[in-house]
C-alpha cells in the first residue's frame, strides 16, 4: 500500500463505567490522538444506546474519515448494528470494525497501568489492519425455488406435500415402480397402533393429484450437477411399457401366463409379468418385466395387451432421460434391511418359519402375499411365536449399533399376532429393551399385560434357534423356560440405505461411520447434509420411526422454503475465499482442504477456483495455498500481519 | 564499443554454480565472446587486488553464489558490490543460504566439534587442534576468516539487484539471465528471475493428481516403488514442488525424485511455513495417526529448509552473531 | 533489570474461542495482560507464517485457539490447523524454540475459565523461559542420530 495511508476516525466507548472505571480514558483518548493516520477520536459515555447510535451517526456525516474504529465491547455485540448505522452514512461494512476493550482489556485486566497499555496495544492494532480494510460487495445470486426429492417414502412424501402446498415445483424420483417406501409394506405403526396404509392412501392420492408434484418412478437418478439455487439433477426413467392411460384394473393381470417371485411380498408370495406393487398404487400405472414377460423374451403373446380396456399396453416404449432445474435436492432414500440369512446357522428362512421383521410385516399386512392372515410355509396356521430382539445388531458381524426402533416392532410382532390367531402365545426374547418416549413404556406394559411373555437373557449371541420334531426351539443363556414355537420373528435393527454410496457420489455428500447422511453440523445443522442445498430427510440419516421421518421430511422442505424465496435472490457470504488466477499455479491442495467442498479444478485454464456461491468463508485455502493464491476476504495476509504488528508494537 | 566487464565469485560455495556456467556448452562462447571476464578466481588466476584496483561500478555485472559464512566472504562481497554497477544473487546459496545454511540448526561449536574431533574419519582427540582466527608457527602470525555464528544470505551485507536460485541454476536460466542483462531491458530491481509460481504449474505429473488429494501418511522415497508417472504427494511423499518456484524444467521429477524445493518460494514467503501448510490441508488422518502420518518425515526443517534456511523466518540467524 | 514482562498473541477464532475469550470477560475472571487476541474467522485460517510472524516480530510466546474437535463451526477447519500445526511443532523443535512457547488447544464458547487457565498457564511458562531470542535460542545439536 505504497502512497496515502487512509484516515482512521476513532470512537472510544466508557460503557458507563465498564470501561471508563479501569481504563483512564483521558491518557487513552490522548494517546489515541498522537496514533499516526488517525483522522479523530471522540469519545462517549454509551455508544451502543440510542443517543449513542445518533453520536456515531452525526459524527461520520459531519468529519471526514476513510475507516472507522469503534474501540469498546466485543465485536460480537454490536459490530452488525454500528455497520449498520454508519452504513446509513455511506460506509462499507469492511471499514466499520470494533476494537475489544471491555471483555479484554477492562473486565480482564485489574490494574490499570496494564489495562491502559493493552487497551492501547488492541488499538494500535485495529488501527493498522484499517489501513488494508477493503470494501466488501453484497453479492447476490438468481436461484431456482424448487425441489427435487430423491425417495418416496413417508419423509419424501411429507417434504413434496409440504412444498408443493407452498407453491413449489417438485419431482419426485423414485426407484422402485411406486411411492410408499417402506411403511407402505407395513400393517400398524406402534406404538398408536395407527393402519399405515390407511395413513398413507390419502397422501399418496394427493401427490397423484398435486398440480405441483410430478412422480418420476421406476427411475435412477444419474446426476446431480450445479450448487444450491442451481441444481440440475438428470435420472433414467426405465421404460414401463404401460402408459399413463392405465388405471390399475389389473384386467392384463387376469390374463397373463406368467408368475414371478414378488420382491414387493420379499419373495413369499408371486405376481404377474405384468404388475403394480399393490392395488390403488401412485403411480397407478402397471409394469411390464421385460425379463420374464414372453414378449419380451422371444415368444409370441400379446394377452395383456388385447386385455386391456384403455390400450395403455406399448411395448415400444423406452427408457428416457429426465432433466431437472432445481434449487434443492432432498434426500430420502430411506434406511436398508440388515441380511441376517445366515444367522442361527441358516435356520433363518421362510420355509422353516423364522421371518426377519420385514417379512412378517409383509406376511401380516392386507396388502401382503396372504391378504394379512398369518400362516406357517406349509400353509397351516401357528399357534405361538418368538421373537428374538437385537437380531443381527450390537455384534461385530451385523450392525454395531442400536437402532433405537425396533423394540416397539418387536412388541408390536406380538400384538399383531395375538389380534389375528386367537390364543396365540407370544415370547420376546432380549437382554435389554430400548422404550424411549412417553408411550413407549405403556405400549410395553400392555403388551405384557395381555400375555407376552418376556424372557431376558444375560447374552445375546447366545440365542440359538434349532428345528426340532418340526418345532423351533429357540434357547438363550439364562432363559430357563423352554420355549418351542411354530415361527420365529427376528426383530432387526435399520442398515443404511443401500442407495447410500451411489447417492454421496452423485452429491458429495458424506457418510458417517456407519454409512449414513453426515449433517451439515450435527447440532446446528442436522437437516443438511455437508453439501449446502442438498438435504437428507427420513431414516437415510439414521434409524428412525414414522413420525421422526415425517417430521425430518417436513424439516427439509421448511428449510427449502426458508432459503429459497420466489423474487428474492440468495443471499451469499461477503467475506469469501478467492483464488487469484494469476497466482494459481494448480497446485490443487486448496481442494481437499475445503469443508465445503467449494474449490473446484479448472482443467482447461489448470487453476483452482473458489464458487462463491457455496463458499463460507473460514479462510482454510488461504492458510494452506502454498502460492499465495488463495486470500480471505477481510482477513487477508496483509490485514492480519498488520494486526499483529499493531499488537506487538503498539 | 567495450565489452561488457562481468565478474564471477564464490563464497560459501560448492562450485556447482560455477558449473553451470560450464554446462552452457558451446554457448560459452557465445558468452565468452560477448563479454570481458575480469573476476573469476575458480577459472583463472585473479587477485583481489584485481578488484581493488578497478574504479568504482567498473564491471556491469558481477554474479556471486555462495552463502556468508566468514568474515572473507562479506568482505569481498562489500568490494564486489562497490565495484559493480549490478550484482546478481546467484544461485540458491547467494539467494536464500542454501545448503550451507542448514547449518543454522545447529550451531558453530557443534560443527567444529563434528569435524576436528567426532567425525568418524577423525582421530579422537579432545585436546587436538581446532581452527583459530589468529596463531603463530614458526614465527610467522597466521589469520584465518572468522566463521560467524549464523549463514547468511548475500542480501543481508549486500544490496542486490537481481536474483536468479537454483542448486544449481539451470543453463538455459543462466543463458536467459545473461542474455537480459546484456540486452539492457531490465526487469525492476530485486526481481527474481524466475517465473512467480509454482512448479505445479509446469510439471506434467499434475494432471495425475486427484482433485480431491488426501493422503494418510507420508512416506520416505525410499520406502515405496516411485510409480514414474504419478504426482509424488499423491504417492505420500514429500515433493516440495507446491512451495516452489517454477522455472527449471523439473528434471529432478524426470528422474523420478521428488522436488527437495533449490528454487525456493513463492512469493518471497517462508517456504516451511507454506509446506506445512499445504501439507497439513492433504493430510487426512485423526489425531491419534497423526504422530505416526508424519514419521514418514523426520526432518521437517531440513526438508522445508533445504536451501532457503537463511531466508526462513525462524531459522536465518543464531547464538552469538558476531555481526 | 526490570522484571521480564512477556508478549504474548493469542490467533483466536470468532465462533468458539473467541466467544470463551468474552466469556471470561464477562464473569470478570482475571488474566495476564500479556495475551493479546487476534481474532480470525476459523483456526483454519490461522497460517504457520502468521505464528512465525509473530516469534520474529517480538512475541515471547504464540497460541492458537479453535472449537473443540467436532465442534468447529466450519465443520473441520480446526483439524486442518492441527495437522498443519503438528509439523509446526515439529519445524519449532528443530529451530532449537522451546515447546513451551507455543499452544494450539480447543476452548469451546463456554469456557471461559479454561481460556483463562490456558492463557495464564502459557503466561507463567514463557515467563520462565525469558524473552525468545531467535539469535540466542537454545544451543542444540540436530539429527543426533546422524
Amino acid at each position: 500500500m505504497e502512497g496515502a495511508r487512509k484516515k482512521i476516525g476513532v470512537f472510544l466507548c466508557k460503557c458507563g463505567t465498564n470501561i471508563a472505571g479501569a481504563v483512564d480514558m483521558d491518557a487513552l483518548t490522548a494517546w489515541v490522538e498522537k496514533q499516526p493516520d488517525v483522522a479523530w477520536v471522540r469519545t462517549n459515555e454509551l455508544l451502543c444506546a440510542p443517543t449513542g447510535k445518533e453520536f456515531v451517526k452525526n459524527t461520520v456525516e459531519s468529519e471526514t474519515c476513510d475507516s472507522v474504529i469503534i474501540a469498546a465491547c466485543s465485536p460480537k455485540m454490536h459490530e452488525k448494528n454500528f455497520r449498520e448505522v454508519a452504513g446509513e452514512k455511506g460506509f462499507n461494512i469492511a471499514q466499520v470494525n470494533m476494537v475489544n476493550i471491555r471483555e479484554q482489556a477492562a473486565w480482564v485486566t485489574p490494574d490499570k497501568d496494564q489495562a491502559l497499555e493493552k487497551a492501547q496495544s488492541l488499538i494500535a492494532a485495529g488501527l493498522e489492519r484499517a489501513q488494508y480494510n477493503v470494501d466488501l460487495d453484497k453479492p447476490e445470486m438468481e436461484c431456482k425455488t424448487d425441489a427435487a426429492i430423491i425417495g418416496g417414502g413417508v419423509a419424501g412424501i411429507e417434504a413434496a406435500l409440504m412444498l408443493a402446498n407452498a407453491g413449489r415445483k417438485v419431482t419426485i424420483f423414485e426407484k422402485d415402480i411406486s411411492i410408499g417406501g417402506s411403511v407402505i409394506k407395513t400393517e400398524e405403526v406402534a406404538p398408536a397402533m395407527e393402519c399405515a396404509p390407511c395413513l398413507l392412501a390419502p397422501r399418496l392420492a394427493e401427490i397423484r393429484d398435486h398440480k405441483n408434484i410430478t412422480v418420476v418412478s421406476n427411475a435412477e437418478v444419474t446426476d446431480v450437477l450445479g450448487f444450491f439455487g442451481n441444481f440440475t439433477v438428470k435420472a433414467t426413467r426405465r421404460a414401463r411399457f404401460v402408459t399413463a392411460a392405465c388405471i390399475g384394473c389389473e384386467a392384463c393381470f387376469e390374463v397373463c401366463p406368467v408368475w414371478v417371485k414378488s420382491a414387493f411380498h420379499l419373495g413369499m408370495g408371486d405376481r404377474k409379468a405384468v404388475y403394480t406393487a399393490f392395488p390403488g398404487s401412485v403411480p397407478a400405472a402397471a409394469v411390464i418385466d421385460k425379463e420374464n414377460c414372453r414378449h419380451f423374451t422371444g415368444e409370441e403373446c400379446s394377452a395383456c395387451k388385447d386385455a386391456c380396456p384403455f390400450g395403455a399396453i406399448d411395448y415400444e416404449d423406452n427408457d428416457e432421460v429426465i432433466e431437472v432445474e432445481t434449487g434443492a435436492v432432498i434426500v430420502a432414500a430411506g434406511g436398508g434391511d440388515p441380511d441376517v440369512s445366515q444367522l442361527f446357522d441358516g435356520v433363518a428362512g421362510r420355509e422353516n418359519n423364522v421371518l426377519a421383521m420385514p417379512e412378517f410385516e409383509r406376511l401380516a399386512a392386507s396388502n401382503g402375499p396372504t391378504g394379512g392372515e398369518i400362516v406357517c410355509a406349509d400353509g397351516s396356521v401357528p399357534k405361538s411365536l418368538a421373537v428374538v430382539h437385537c437380531a443381527g445388531s450390537l455384534s461385530e458381524t451385523g450392525l454395531s449399533y442400536c437402532s433405537g426402533i425396533c423394540c416397539m416392532t418387536a412388541l408390536k410382532a406380538g400384538e399383531l399376532f395375538r389380534k389375528k390367531i386367537d390364543g396365540g402365545k407370544v415370547f420376546n426374547i432380549h437382554d435389554r429393551l430400548t422404550l424411549a418416549g412417553t408411550e413407549q413404556q405403556h405400549f410395553f406394559d400392555k403388551q405384557c399385560e395381555e400375555g407376552t411373555v418376556m424372557l431376558k437373557t444375560s447374552d445375546l449371541s447366545s440365542v440359538n434357534i434349532v428345528m426340532k420334531e418340526g418345532r423351533l426351539q429357540v434357547t438363550a443363556s439364562g432363559v430357563s423356560e423352554s420355549v418351542a414355537v411354530d415361527m420365529v420373528v427376528l426383530s432387526t435393527g435399520m442398515a443404511p440405505s443401500p442407495s447410500a454410496e451411489r447417492l454421496v457420489e452423485l452429491t458429495a455428500a458424506d457418510l458417517d461411520e456407519y454409512g449414513f447422511f453426515r449433517p451439515g453440523h450435527p447440532i446446528l445443522q442436522t437437516t443438511s447434509t455437508t453439501i449446502d442445498g442438498v438435504y437428507a430427510a427420513g431414516s437415510c440419516k439414521s434409524p428412525c420411526d414414522v413420525p421422526t421421518a415425517i417430521t425430518r421430511g417436513q424439516a427439509a422442505a421448511g428449510d427449502v422454503l426458508s432459503r429459497l424465496i420466489p423474487g428474492k435472490k440468495l443471499e451469499l457470504e461477503s467475506m469469501t475465499a478467492w483464488i487469484d488466477g494469476e497466482l494459481c499455479a494448480g497446485c490443487k491442495m486448496c481442494i481437499a482442504v475445503c469443508p465445503y467442498k467449494a474449490i473446484s479444478f479448472d482443467a482447461e485454464k489448470g487453476i483452482s477456483i473458489v464458487n462463491e456461491a457455496i463458499c463460507r468463508g473460514c479462510g482454510t485455502c488461504a492458510a494452506t495455498c502454498p502460492g499465495k493464491a488463495a486470500q480471505a476476504r477481510h482477513f487477508t495476509n496483509q490485514q492480519i500481519e498488520a494486526e499483529l504488528k499493531g499488537v506487538l508494537n503498539g | 564499443m567495450a565489452k561488457p566487464k562481468v565478474g564471477f565469485y564464490w563464497c560459501a560455495s560448492c562450485g556447482g554454480c560455477e558449473e553451470t556456467v560450464v554446462d552452457l556448452d558451446e554457448k560459452v562462447l557465445d558468452v565468452v565472446a560477448a563479454v570481458d571476464i575480469v573476476f573469476w578466481p575458480c577459472a583463472m588466476d585473479f587477485k583481489y587486488s584485481d578488484v581493488e584496483a578497478m574504479e568504482d561500478g567498473e564491471m556491469t555485472v558481477c554474479f556471486i553464489n555462495g552463502a556468508i559464512r566468514t568474515t572473507e566472504q562479506e568482505e569481498v562481497a562489500k568490494l564486489l558490490r562497490k565495484k559493480s554497477t549490478c550484482v546478481i544473487a546467484f544461485g540458491s546459496c547467494a539467494c536464500m543460504g542454501g545448503i550451507p545454511a542448514l547449518a543454522n540448526l545447529t550451531s558453530r561449536s557443534e560443527i567444529m566439534r563434528r569435524a576436528y574431533k567426532d567425525s568418524p574419519s577423525v582421530l579422537h582427540d579432545e585436546n587436538g587442534p581446532v581452527p583459530q582466527t589468529s596463531s603463530s608457527a614458526g614465527g610467522v602470525e597466521l589469520h584465518l576468516p572468522e566463521l560467524y555464528e549464523t549463514v547468511y544470505k548475500l542480501d543481508d551485507v549486500i544490496d542486490v539487484d537481481f536474483y536468479l536460485p537454483g542448486c544449481p541454476p539451470t543453463a538455459a536460466l543462466v543463458e536467459t539471465a545473461v542474455q537480459t542483462l546484456l540486452s539492457g531491458n531490465l526487469p525492476p530491481k530485486k526481481s527474481v528471475l524466475l517465473p512467480d509460481k509454482a512448479l505445479c504449474v509446469s510439471c506434467d505429473r499434475n494432471s495425475t493428481k486427484p482433485d480431491n488429494l488426501k493422503i494418510d501418511k507420508l512416506k520416505r522415497i525410499h520406502e515405496i516403488k516411485a510409480d514414474p508417472e504419478l504426482c509424488f504427494l499423491a504417492q505420500g511423499v514429500l515433493c516440495m514442488g507446491p512451495a516452489t518456484r517454477d522455472g527449471c524444467g523439473y528434471p529432478c521429477v524426470k528422474g523420478n525424485m521428488p522436488c527437495t524445493g533449490c528454487f525456493g518460494p513463492v512469493g518471497g514467503a517462508d517456504q516451511g511455513a507454506r509446506m506445512a501448510g499445504a501439507l497439513g490441508g492433504i493430510l487426512e488422518v485423526g489425531e491419534k495417526q497423526l504422530d505416526d502420518a508424519l514419521s514418514g518425515m523426520p526432518d521437517p526443517a531440513g526438508s522445508f529448509y533445504r536451501y532457503s534456511m537463511s531466508s526462513s523466518l525462524l531459522g536465518s540467524s543464531r547464538k552469538g552473531d558476531a555481526k | 533489570m526490570g522484571e521480564f514482562k512477556p508478549e504474548i498473541v493469542a490467533y483466536v477464532c470468532n465462533w468458539c474461542s473467541y466467544a470463551g475469550a468474552d466469556g471470561a470477560g464477562g464473569q470478570k475472571l482475571a488474566y495476564p495482560s500479556s495475551v493479546k487476541l487476534i481474532r480470525v474467522m476459523c483456526s483454519g485460517r490461522v497460517d504457520p507464517q502468521f505464528v512465525m510472524e509473530a516469534f520474529r516480530g517480538g512475541a515471547d510466546g504464540v497460541m492458537v485457539l479453535g472449537c473443540h474437535p467436532g465442534d468447529c463451526h466450519y465443520r473441520s477447519g480446526n483439524m486442518k490447523a492441527q495437522r498443519r500445526f503438528r509439523i509446526f511443532e515439529m519445524l519449532l523443535r528443530q529451530m532449537g524454540i522451546e515447546k513451551d512457547r507455543f499452544l494450539l488447544d480447543w476452548v469451546a464458547a463456554g469456557e471461559a475459565k479454561r481460556f483463562v487457565e490456558l492463557a495464564t498457564e502459557i503466561h507463567e511458562r514463557v515467563t520462565a523461559l525469558g524473552p525468545l531470542s531467535l539469535t540466542g535460542s537454545v544451543e542444540r545439536t540436530v539429527m543426533a542420530d546422524g
